[in-house]
Parts: C-alpha cells; sequence; structure tokens
C-alpha cells in the first residue's frame, strides 16, 4: 500500500473535478437539442473500477446518482466480457436506471490491460422511440407504451462500432438529432478517458488507488459531521401526489420514517403508497436520487461529491410503492416524484433542524409542445422550460430564489433564451415575468413564479403536459404562508378554453392558440410581520408584493 | 523621435490596480522607466496625477509636472472605474425600455443559481432595478418583420417616469432587434429628444446579434457604467489639461486592443474586463524575442491569478461575466482564478488542504505583515520555504516576520495534519501551485490546445515564484520571465493596437450563401471600422480589418467562432470556409463532422478592425559572458519540490545579471519588485532583452541564444 500524501490527495481532488467538468462542457457546446445544451438536462461522472463514484458533475441533481448504482451493475452483468474501447449504452429502468429519455453513455478506461476506472455521460435525450414524439406518455401503463428499453448494450466493442446494433437503437428512435447527441455523448467519454489516464500514468496506479480511498474517507466524514448535528430520533413525513394520469380525482402519499443514529441516517419509505396504473411511478434510482439532493441542501454545500458522502446515507424504498414500481409498470413521471418526496423529507425534518430546512419548492408544472415549423418545414420538440421554474422555498435568514425551478434542478435548468425558443419554434412569447405576490409570504418570503404566454404557431400541434402543483401549493413554515397553484391552460382561436390536466396529452391543438402558465412561488418561513421593513418598501416600489399584500399580510403600515 | 524645440517625446503606460498604480515610461533612446503609486479609489485620477509628478521630478534633470506633460506624445490608460462601479453596484441610475411582457429578463438571468445545493446563495441585484424597467408594445417576430407597431407614447410615459426619478441612464432593448432596428431608433429618437441628457445605449447599436439575454445584460451594463465611465474621463482629461498635457489619451478595452476616450464614452461596457487585458500582448513581445510566435502569460498577483493562451495574437472570446452579469463583448479569454499571494490556507472538514480563494488581500494581508493577520497565506508558506527574503520583500520596503508566518502554518495546517510547519508550507506551495494550473487547463486544454507547445511568460510580483512547479505540473519546459514581469500590464499598454468589434446576426446556409448581401454587411462593418480609426487619426495604410464568422452544424445550438480565410469572401469560396469550420470545430470539441456532409449554418458574422499604432520596441543589448557570479549575494535555505527537502542554494541580485549570463538551479533571483525561484531541474539564461529565460535542464534547444552557441 502506498503511503498517503494529504497534499497529494488535495490534487486528486481537484484533478477528478476538471475531468468532469470539461466533459460537461464538451456536451454542453457539441450537443444539438436545446434540452441538453441550453437547459443542461444531463451529468457527467468519474467512476472507478468498481464503478464507486469519485466525481461528477450534477447539471441536473436528479440525474446525479442515479449513474454509479447502473456502473456497477453493468460491471456484474458483462463481468470478464470488458475491454478496452468497449462503449456501453443504457437507460432500462428495471435495470437501475431512473427515466427512460436519460440515456447514458458508459466507458470502461483501461491502463494498459488493467480496468482502472469508468467515465460516464448521462443525458435527456429528445427522443426515445414508445408511443409519443419526445417521450411523456401520460396514458402509458406498461413501459413498452413509454419507449425503447436499453438494458446494458454495447455499441462498440474493443473500439469497433457494432453497426447492427447502432442502426438497431436509432431505427427506433424519432428525431435524427438523438444519435448526433449521443455520439456527443460518446465525445465527452473520450475526453474524461484521455485526462484519467493522463493522470494514472503521471502518479501511478497505485498512488491513484490509495488516494481515492483517503478522498471517500474525506467525505464520509463531512457528511458523518453533519448527520452527527442532527438530534438523534425517528421523524416522520408526509407529501401528496395528485392524478395518476387515468382516474380523476387520484391521489397518492409519499410517507418517509428518518431515522438519525449517531453519524448515520436511513431513509424508510416502506409506508408509501402503492404504485399506480399510469405513469406516475418513480424508480428506485430515481427516488433514491431525490432522497440525496433534499438531504444535501440541509448540510455543508462543500462537501466533494463522491462515494463516501453517500456511503452513510441508508434508504428503503420497497418494490411496489409508487416510488419504486415493479416491472412492468410506466415510470416516465418517475424524477417529477422528487419534489412531493423533498415535501416529505421537509416536514420530517424541520422540528428538528428549523435553521437547515427550507419552505417548499414549487412543484413542477411542464409542458411540451411538438409540432411543424411551417416556415421552416421541419419538426420542433420544444420543452417549455422557461414556464416551469417557479420560485423556491424561504429559509430561516434567506429569501427563497425567484424564477429558480423544482428543486430537483435547483437552478441547474435554464431558460430557453427567448430568441432563439423563436428561432426553433414557430411560436411568439407574449410575456415571461415574475407574478406579484407569488413568493409565500413570510419573515423571509418565498422566491417569485413565473407566468408564461406565448402564442403557438404550428397547426395540429401536440401537447403534453405533466406535473403536479395545481392541487397543492407550495407550503409555508413556521408562520409563513403558501405559495399560490401552478396553472396551464390554452385559449383557441374560436375562444374555447381548454385547462389541460396535469398529466394530459392534447392533440391537433390549432395555430392562434394561446398559451398561459403560472408557475407558482416557493413558501415563505415565519411570521410575515417580522420582515423587514425597508426591503418590504422595496419590494412594493418593484411589484414583487402588491401594496394591499404587504398592508393586509405584512402589516406595512404607510 | 524628437520634436521640433528638439526634445525626446515621452510615452507613458497607466494601469490602476486594486492596491497600486503602475507607471511604465519611455523615451526614445533611454532606458525605460517604472514607477508605482498607492491607488486613490475615491478618485483614481489623483494617483494617475500623482504619479506623473513623481516622473518629472525623476527626470534628469527634474522637470516641473507641466514641462514633463507637455513632452508626453501618448498616455496609455487602463481603468477599472467601470469594473469597480460594477462590483459595489455604484454604477448610474438607469432604466430600461424593452418589450411589453419582457422586463424581468435582466434580473430572471435565465433562472440560474450558480451554486445548486446552497439554499444561502442569492440571486444578484440587477444593474436596473423593476420599476426602472418599463415593458413597451410593440413587436417584431424572429426575422424582423413587424407583427405589433411601436407604441411611441408608451416610450414617452417611460422617460416621463426616468425624468421624474432621477435616472442618468437608459437602455433601449427589444426582442428581435437584431434583425430589424427599426423600432429601437424610433425609441432612441424620442429618448433623445425628449431627455437629451440621459446616457444612452440602444441594443441593435451596441450589439445587433440574436440571444436576448446576452444582447439585454450587455446593453444595460452599458448604460450603467456609462456616465461613471464619462464622470471619470472628464474628471482626467481637465486634470492633464491643467498640466499641459497636448498629446493623444487612449484607453484600454477588454478586446486586448485601445480607444480613443470619445468612443470609450460610447461603449463604456468594453472597458468591464480591461483590467488584466494588456498582459497577454506584452507577453508575446517577451516570447517573439525567442523566436516564439506562441505563448501563455499568467500574472499572479495579492488576490488573483490570470491566465491567457497567445496564439499569433491573444486569444479572444465572445462572451464573458462580471459579478455573474453577462458581457456578450469580444474580449480576451483571460482565466481569473482566486489564487494570489494574499491567498488564505485552511483544513477544511474532511481534513483536505484548501488554498483561496479567500484571500487576506493587502488588510490584514498576510501574517508575516504584522499588521494583524493571524491566518496562514501562500506569502507566508512562501517565506518559510525560502523563497522570500525577510530583510529584501519589495526591495527592502517591507520587513517581513518569518516567525508570525510559522505561528500561523502551524496553527491552521500543521498542527490539525499532524506534520512539520515546513512540511505544510510545502504542502500550502503545491496545492496553490496546482490550482494556478488548473486555472492555465482551462485556457488550453478546455480549449483543445496542449500547454506544453507553449512557453509561459510569467508575470506579477508572486508569479515567478511559482512558475516552476505550475510548469512541472502540465510538463511545460520554456518559462519566460521579463525584467518588467511586475507592471506587465502598464508595459503591454504601450505595445496595444487600436481595436474596434462589430457584430452583425446573418443566418444563412454555408453552401447557399448569397455573398452579396452578405458583402454588404461586412463592408458595412468595415466601413464602420475604418470611419472610427479615421477618427482616431489612423491613416488607411495602418489599418487592417478581419472577417470572422460564427458558425455550427445544422440543428447544433452553440456556433464556433472561426477566422475567414483571406480572400475566401471574395473568391465566394464555400470550401475554404467549411474546412476552416470542420478543423476549429474538431480541434475544440474533439471531432467534426467533415465526412458526414451535415449542413453548416451562419449566424453571425464579426469584423475586428485594427489600427496599427507604433510599437514600443524593447532595446537589445549584446551577451557577455556566461558566469554570474558578480552577482550572487549570498545562499540560503530554499525548498526544492523535487526532492521535497531544504538545500542551500545561491541568492543572486536580478539587477546585477546580464545578458548571457547562466544559472543552474536550485537558485533565487531577486529583483526589486519580484522574486525568481529557479527550482532544481531548471537552468536559467538572461536573454538580449534582460528577460530571464527559465528552460528544463537539458533543453538548451529551446533558447535562442544557447541554440545559437550550439550552432557554433
Amino acid at each position: 500500500m502506498t503511503a498517503v500524501d494529504p497534499i497529494l490527495a488535495s490534487v486528486y481532488a481537484r484533478l477528478f473535478k476538471s475531468i468532469t467538468d470539461e466533459m460537461s462542457l464538451s456536451v454542453e457546446k457539441t450537443a444539438r437539442s436545446p434540452i441538453l445544451c441550453e437547459a443542461k438536462d444531463f451529468v457527467t461522472g468519474l467512476y472507478d473500477a468498481d464503478g464507486k463514484m469519485l466525481e461528477q458533475t450534477e447539471n441536473l441533481p436528479i440525474l446525479a446518482f442515479s449513474l454509479a448504482p447502473v456502473c456497477k451493475y453493468i460491471k456484474d452483468y458483462f463481468g470478464n466480457d470488458i475491454h478496452p474501447g468497449d462503449v456501453i449504452f443504457h437507460n432500462d429502468v428495471f435495470s437501475l436506471g431512473n427515466q427512460n429519455n436519460d440515456v447514458a453513455v458508459y466507458k470502461p478506461v483501461f491502463s494498459g490491460e488493467t480496468l482502472v476506472g469508468w467515465v460516464a455521460v448521462k443525458g435527456h435525450q429528445a427522443d426515445i422511440g414508445g408511443n409519443v414524439r419526445g417521450g411523456y406518455n401520460p396514458n402509458a401503463k406498461e413501459v413498452w407504451q413509454e419507449a425503447l428499453r436499453i438494458p446494458p448494450v454495447k455499441v462498440y466493442e474493443c473500439g469497433k462500432i457494432r453497426k447492427d446494433v447502432w442502426e438497431l437503437i436509432f431505427a427506433n428512435i424519432r428525431l435524427d438529432i438523438v444519435e448526433h447527441d449521443m455520439r456527443a455523448q460518446m465525445g465527452a467519454c473520450n475526453v474524461g478517458e484521455r485526462r484519467l489516464l493522463g493522470i494514472i500514468e503521471k502518479y501511478g496506479l497505485e498512488s491513484y488507488n490509495a488516494h481515492k480511498q483517503y478522498l471517500f474517507d474525506a467525505s464520509r466524514k463531512m457528511i458523518e459531521a453533519e448527520i452527527a448535528q442532527i438530534p438523534d430520533g425517528t421523524y416522520a413525513g408526509e407529501g401528496m401526489v395528485y392524478f395518476d394520469g387515468h382516474h380523476e380525482g387520484s391521489k397518492f402519499t409519499i410517507r418517509v420514517e428518518i431515522t438519525v443514529a449517531g453519524n448515520s441516517i436511513t431513509f424508510d419509505y416502506s409506508k408509501t403508497d402503492r404504485q399506480t396504473d399510469g405513469f406516475v411511478n418513480g424508480t428506485f434510482t430515481s427516488s433514491a436520487s431525490a432522497t440525496i439532493l433534499t438531504l444535501l441542501q440541509m448540510v455543508n454545500p462543500g462537501i466533494p461529491h463522491n462515494e463516501g458522502m453517500v456511503e452513510p446515507i441508508k434508504i428503503t424504498i420497497p418494490e411496489g410503492t409508487i416510488l419504486n414500481a415493479s416491472y412492468p409498470k410506466a415510470t416516465t413521471f418517475g424524477n417529477h416524484l422528487c419534489p412531493p418526496n423533498a415535501d416529505a423529507i421537509i416536514r420530517a425534518l424541520a422540528p428538528v433542524i428549523p435553521d437547515r430546512v427550507t419552505a417548499g419548492w414549487n412543484n413542477l408544472l411542464c409542458s411540451l409542445t411538438t409540432g411543424l415549423d411551417a416556415e421552416k418545414n421541419e419538426p420542433y420538440v420544444d420543452i417549455g422550460f422557461m414556464g416551469l421554474k417557479g420560485g423556491s422555498g424561504a429559509m430561516n435568514g434567506t429569501d427563497g430564489y425567484d424564477h429558480i425551478g423544482m428543486i430537483d434542478a435547483s437552478g441547474g435548468v435554464l431558460d430557453q433564451d427567448y430568441e432563439m425558443f423563436e428561432q426553433m419554434t414557430p411560436h411568439l412569447l407574449e410575456k415571461h415575468e415574475y407574478i406579484t405576490d407569488s413568493g409565500g409570504a413570510g419573515c423571509w418570503r418565498g422566491g417569485l413564479g413565473v407566468e408564461t404566454r406565448f402564442t403557438i404557431g404550428s397547426e395540429d400541434t401536440q401537447l403534453v403536459t405533466f406535473g403536479d402543483g395545481d392541487f397543492e401549493p407550495a407550503f409555508g413554515l413556521f408562520g409563513g404562508h403558501d405559495s399560490i397553484l401552478n396553472i396551464i391552460e390554452l385559449t383557441y382561436p374560436d375562444g374555447t378554453k381548454i385547462v389541460p390536466k396535469n398529466k394530459d396529452l392534447i392533440t391537433g391543438v390549432p395555430k392562434g392558440t394561446r398559451y398561459r402558465q403560472i408557475a407558482g412561488g416557493g413558501g415563505g418561513y415565519g411570521d410575515p410581520k417580522k420582515r423587514d421593513r425597508e426591503i418590504l418598501r422595496r419590494e412594493v416600489r418593484n411589484g414583487m408584493i402588491s401594496a394591499k399584500v404587504a398592508c393586509e399580510v405584512y402589516g406595512l403600515e404607510g | 523621435m524628437p520634436d521640433a524645440g528638439g526634445y525626446e517625446k515621452f510615452k507613458v503606460g497607466i494601469d490602476v490596480g486594486g492596491t497600486f498604480t503602475d507607471f511604465f515610461l519611455t523615451v526614445n533612446g533611454g532606458a525605460p522607466q517604472i514607477h508605482k503609486v498607492l491607488s486613490t479609489p475615491g478618485d483614481p485620477s489623483v494617483a494617475v496625477m500623482q504619479g506623473l509628478k513623481d516622473l518629472a521630478a525623476m527626470q534628469q534633470p527634474a522637470m516641473t509636472a507641466t514641462e514633463f506633460a507637455g513632452r508626453i506624445e501618448t498616455i496609455v490608460h487602463g481603468t477599472t472605474v467601470t469594473t469597480n462601479a460594477t462590483l459595489t453596484r455604484q454604477g448610474a441610475k438607469s432604466g430600461l425600455i424593452t418589450t411589453a411582457g419582457l422586463r424581468d429578463a435582466l434580473e430572471m438571468r435565465r433562472g440560474i443559481r450558480e451554486e445548486q445545493y446552497d439554499n444561502r446563495y442569492t440571486n444578484v441585484d440587477p444593474v436596473v432595478p423593476r420599476y426602472l424597467r418599463v415593458g413597451v408594445e410593440g413587436r417584431l417576430d424572429r426575422s424582423g418583420r413587424e407583427v405589433v407597431p411601436l407604441n411611441l407614447d408608451q416610450v414617452r410615459a417611460a422617460v416621463e417616469l426616468f425624468k421624474a426619478e432621477g435616472v442618468k441612464a437608459i437602455a433601449i432593448c427589444f426582442i428581435n432587434s437584431f434583425a430589424n432596428p427599426d423600432h429601437e431608433k424610433a425609441a432612441a429618437d424620442l429618448v433623445r429628444a425628449e431627455y437629451p441628457d440621459a446616457y444612452l445605449t440602444v441594443s441593435s447599436d451596441l450589439l445587433p446579434s440574436i440571444r436576448f439575454y446576452e444582447r439585454l445584460s450587455t446593453t444595460a451594463l452599458n448604460s450603467y457604467v456609462g456616465p461613471i465611465l464619462e464622470h471619470y474621463l472628464d474628471q482626467l482629461q481637465g486634470r492633464l489639461n491643467e498640466v499641459g498635457f497636448g498629446g493623444i489619451l487612449l484607453i484600454m478595452q477588454s478586446n486586448g486592443g485601445v480607444m480613443s476616450p470619445e468612443i470609450a464614452r460610447q461603449g463604456a461596457a468594453k472597458t468591464l474586463l480591461s483590467g488584466p487585458a494588456a498582459g497577454p500582448g506584452a507577453g508575446l513581445v517577451y516570447a517573439k524575442a525567442q523566436d516564439q510566435t506562441s505563448c501563455i502569460v499568467v500574472d499572479m498577483g495579492g488576490t488573483s491569478f490570470e491566465a491567457a493562451l497567445v496564439i499569433d495574437g491573444p486569444v479572444m472570446v465572445n462572451h464573458g461575466e462580471i459579478d455573474r452579469l453577462r458581457i456578450a463583448l469580444p474580449m480576451l479569454g483571460i482565466h481569473t482564478i482566486g489564487a494570489g499571494g494574499g491567498s488564505i490556507g485552511r483544513i477544511d472538514q474532511g481534513g483536505l488542504l484548501r488554498v483561496g480563494p479567500q484571500s487576506a488581500a493587502s488588510d490584514p494581508g498576510p501574517a508575516c505583515y504584522g499588521k494583524g493577520g493571524a491566518l496562514p497565506t501562500t506569502t507566508d508558506a512562501n517565506l518559510v520555504l525560502g523563497y522570500l527574503d525577510p530583510e529584501y520583500f519589495a526591495g527592502g520596503k517591507i520587513a517581513l516576520d518569518v516567525e508570525a508566518s510559522r505561528r500561523a502554518i502551524a496553527e491552521h495546517i500543521a498542527v490539525p495534519l499532524g506534520i512539520s510547519v515546513e512540511k505544510a508550507a510545502a504542502g500550502m506551495y503545491r496545492v496553490a501551485c496546482n490550482n494556478m494550473a488548473q486555472g492555465v487547463r482551462e485556457v488550453t486544454i478546455k480549449r483543445g490546445f496542449d500547454p506544453r507547445e507553449f512557453p509561459v511568460v510569467v508575470a506579477g510580483g508572486a508569479g515567478p515564484i511559482h512558475s516552476c512547479l505550475i510548469c512541472q505540473e502540465l510538463g511545460i519546459p520554456l518559462q519566460i520571465v521579463p525584467r518588467e514581469s511586475s507592471i506587465l500590464c502598464a508595459v503591454g499598454m504601450l505595445m496595444s493596437d487600436l481595436k474596434h468589434d462589430f457584430v452583425r446576426t446573418f443566418v444563412a446556409w454555408l453552401d447557399k450563401l448569397d455573398y452579396v448581401a452578405l458583402n454588404a454587411v461586412v463592408d458595412e462593418m468595415k466601413g464602420e471600422g475604418a470611419q472610427m480609426l479615421k477618427a482616431e487619426h489612423i491613416p488607411p495604410a495602418r489599418q487592417e480589418h478581419f472577417v470572422k464568422f460564427d458558425c455550427r452544424y445544422h440543428k447544433q445550438y452553440h456556433e464556433v467562432s472561426f477566422v475567414i480565410p483571406a480572400n475566401a469572401l471574395a473568391a465566394h469560396d464555400a470550401g475554404a470556409i467549411a474546412s476552416a469550420f470542420h478543423s476549429e470545430h474538431n480541434r475544440l470539441y474533439g471531432y467534426s463532422l467533415e465526412e458526414l456532409g451535415t449542413g453548416i449554418e451562419i449566424v453571425n458574422v464579426r469584423v475586428q478592425s485594427i489600427g496599427r499604432v507604433k510599437k514600443l520596441t524593447a532595446d537589445q543589448s549584446k551577451a557577455r559572458s556566461k558566469s554570474a557570479r558578480h552577482a550572487k549575494k549570498g545562499d540560503r535555505q530554499i525548498y526544492l519540490p523535487e526532492s521535497e527537502s531544504f538545500v542551500l542554494s545561491p541568492v543572486y541580485d536580478g539587477s546585477q545579471l546580464q545578458p548571457g549570463n547562466r544559472i543552474t538551479g536550485p537558485a533565487m533571483i531577486e529583483e526589486a519588485t519580484t522574486a525568481i525561484f529557479v527550482s532544481r531541474d531548471f537552468e536559467c539564461a538572461v536573454d538580449t532583452l534582460g528577460s530571464f529565460i527559465i528552460f528544463t535542464r537539458g533543453r538548451e534547444d529551446l533558447v535562442k541564444s544557447l541554440r545559437k552557441d550550439a550552432h557554433r
């Protein structure tokens, strides 16, 4: 065993981070789908030979903690049949994938004949086959109505493309940009591979192995110290899911029991409701990822994210619950069970660590429009990122963040640039502004939500909605108020008003239809009457808070 | 050049920094002079005038300020007034007129939170508050066709609001104005008529290119800092006039060029990231003395470390950020990280050593300054490791307290890690160097260049202590430390050309290009550039115009910017343009789609107009003997990273070293404003410019003078 040099360990930590950052930049700059290059709905990761996480760049945290489990799965799956030059694709939710659209590229890294690590990129693809273009099928009951399943499959073997396999996959996907975007992800893996090999060449394999363990230990110590600060005990909380896509009025409860004992923490979801027969179901990885990212927002944000950080976190989610559906249930909505899962965790821990939790965040309600841009004679797909981003919950000492988006992205997903939106779609944007009074009132107010309006510019447009937050607003804490509800509504040229359900598929939407969306704000924290008066006056002047609410809710005089 | 009176004329480069204002004075036929005075942040022109007065007194025989100023031919001035006004939000009270329904884009910044896990991380204040952001009716579609006519009554109402609120600066930015500026022009005409005193920025004038948020943010920033720069230039020009300065004043820009004060007043945002912009160009001059046309320039000061790549000229990027606010103007691709002499070392909760980005700055400063600083900094580590002489810091002006450094390092690093103070100091040194090496990676590897292929020009007072280890980390065999390394930016100012950048969005397929329309757009930009240069007294013979395209493959989202081969436009040679694009894409991102025959789309067309000025030429001296014995001051214990031990090593007086002298590492070379560490595996030779050329042992082939020796 090589002696560990704590100084060299710091150097390794920096190098690993630079590798995943470089991989991320490579995808961002070369991908075609705006989902990847504008919204950055992808993650890059670096793993050791056993699939243990060395470092990640987590543009979208909900994807982040789903890469390592699959890496280990792939390693076991292929056993000895892993060779230099192999490239493996994976999305299958019944072998630890998190969402069908999130397709990962894994590449083993060999130093000579020795497997020394893995590089991986997982990104949300613009299409993944299945019944509905873009992938969100609210009518799905089984996985095959949602997507092409890709269990671990080698598309390159020993450096040689498996043309037949490659073509089989892309023959089942509608948009050719997906093929190019997967190439961009593979390119980023090459970038990561080159860098990791450079480091091993420089410092030697023994040194690399010894120091990575040291880094795991360092992160583990940090998270353990954070957990130790939470009083021991068992704490329960609930979060609600509304509508499974099939049964009007249906609702489901996520129940968590969190047990803190010394420096370990266990999340037990055994009492959570059963799975649905629609697509509103989680997978184990998407749900566990949600749990981890919510916890990470309650601890020191400076802990390096590696295997050691997740070790002390135990998660139990029985199969057959809404958070861990059994085969072959539909699960595309699974990533979006993060907000109610986070609600349950926050509610459980708020009484014991009141200064570390936020009030409730705005839940996601999203729309996806597809159709033909007649002027260009080209199909388009647009996920309405700018419209879905509401406010975050306030915490003691800090207001919520305006227009940040759901907790599972935490400000990592960006709005389309307005002019690029109009270049890429035939729509005309009319409004995208903060909503006055949408932040839950409080001594610390919730982040503001936004209103989005545009005119649909294609005939026979298809609109898919998915999300929640139209039945229950983001909640306030300790005297802070709730925010407002999410809304999506369409007004056809003939005046017909349509309010899609929160999981819905609407076809034949005519050109000239007016689209309107409200993304609510975050919940407030503490008594609004205690809010700083000077800040309040400034907010009234800026129209973030109305004079009426300032007077009636906040008690502002004059 | 002697003027009519037979006097030599002066040129002065003046660089206003956070702590010091640097002066570099040249006079034909004489040795250049270096001077530093303490900056005066309240009114930076006070320090400027003080420094000029000092320089006058330093002349032989001494001059009055008026005599001196009367003989200055050119002053090139780098100022950070706009930078500081933005960082501290002390810019002008500003109003924004924008498209109805979209007034919050400026504050939303596309909904980003840079720190995803930190719920205490708040948004930055916008440069225009919401109540002064007014949306007006009027709409153009994506091709610039009018959908809703502009409502001038609403523009007028906005102006009334701005007047009533005491707004000093106005920005106008409408959606899709890159495709058609008519609405913005109409609104601007009204603003000029109704409120002529307001500083006005119109987005389609400043930056007629696609991407609303970038154009909006840049336009608003320009207005926010415009009146600040105007006020500063008024003061400075007034003071210079008072002392009888009748020469040319030029202002440094973020793109590495200079401009007249009149043009600076219009495009104040062009100075926002100009602080370090003169360094890279200056670095190239010293590299050229070694027959190198490319180099990496690094500059390590008290709080920050800057790295830039120079390939024939400094590498440009098309946008950057200040305090998380976007600026979409061409600028030098300078990467800044929080690593400097004042960077603080600490052990994090996981037991890992970190250095920076927190800085002890100049107050309280490193522990060894004895000004109350108790936290260990990079400077403290350097002192413990023997790289700094406690008696000769800043030429002996500041006495350093080694014991204070040792105490700080012991308490905060060595004891918690259970290691010796020396090992802890060595660890801080190593981590700091590693951070800086990462900064160099950002401008090389991340942009597709191999750092080993470039010499590193080292600048900044603290740079040459660290450069050997940085270069070892990256495998770079050659370093150049100019004599003027501690004031490289001030030197660079006297070497900078006039430079103006233009951009137009011109969306078209490369293989279906309408060259007539394209050339009209290009000619229009060139014409604008020629006119500006003419106003700056640059004759056509000294003007040059370069054309760049921003292109992407079909359905890609981001563009790659590249220079169009000469004559390709005139010859309608799409093939030459395409291959330039493929190769740049491949270099940046590891692949191109040349073989697949994917379509190439042009998004923006850019022109850079350059007015060549007469450059400062550094004097070459004849090489003397190889021996450096005459310059040796003594010996001291110095830490060698290669052997991880202290070794008694010679110390040389840099001012005594002459061209041709050679030194073998390990050694220290001390100058009044900098210390140079030649580590064990390196050698140093002084070149004919007086620069210290540090090279990996056995690589004489890299050094021009030694290569010649080898030929003999």
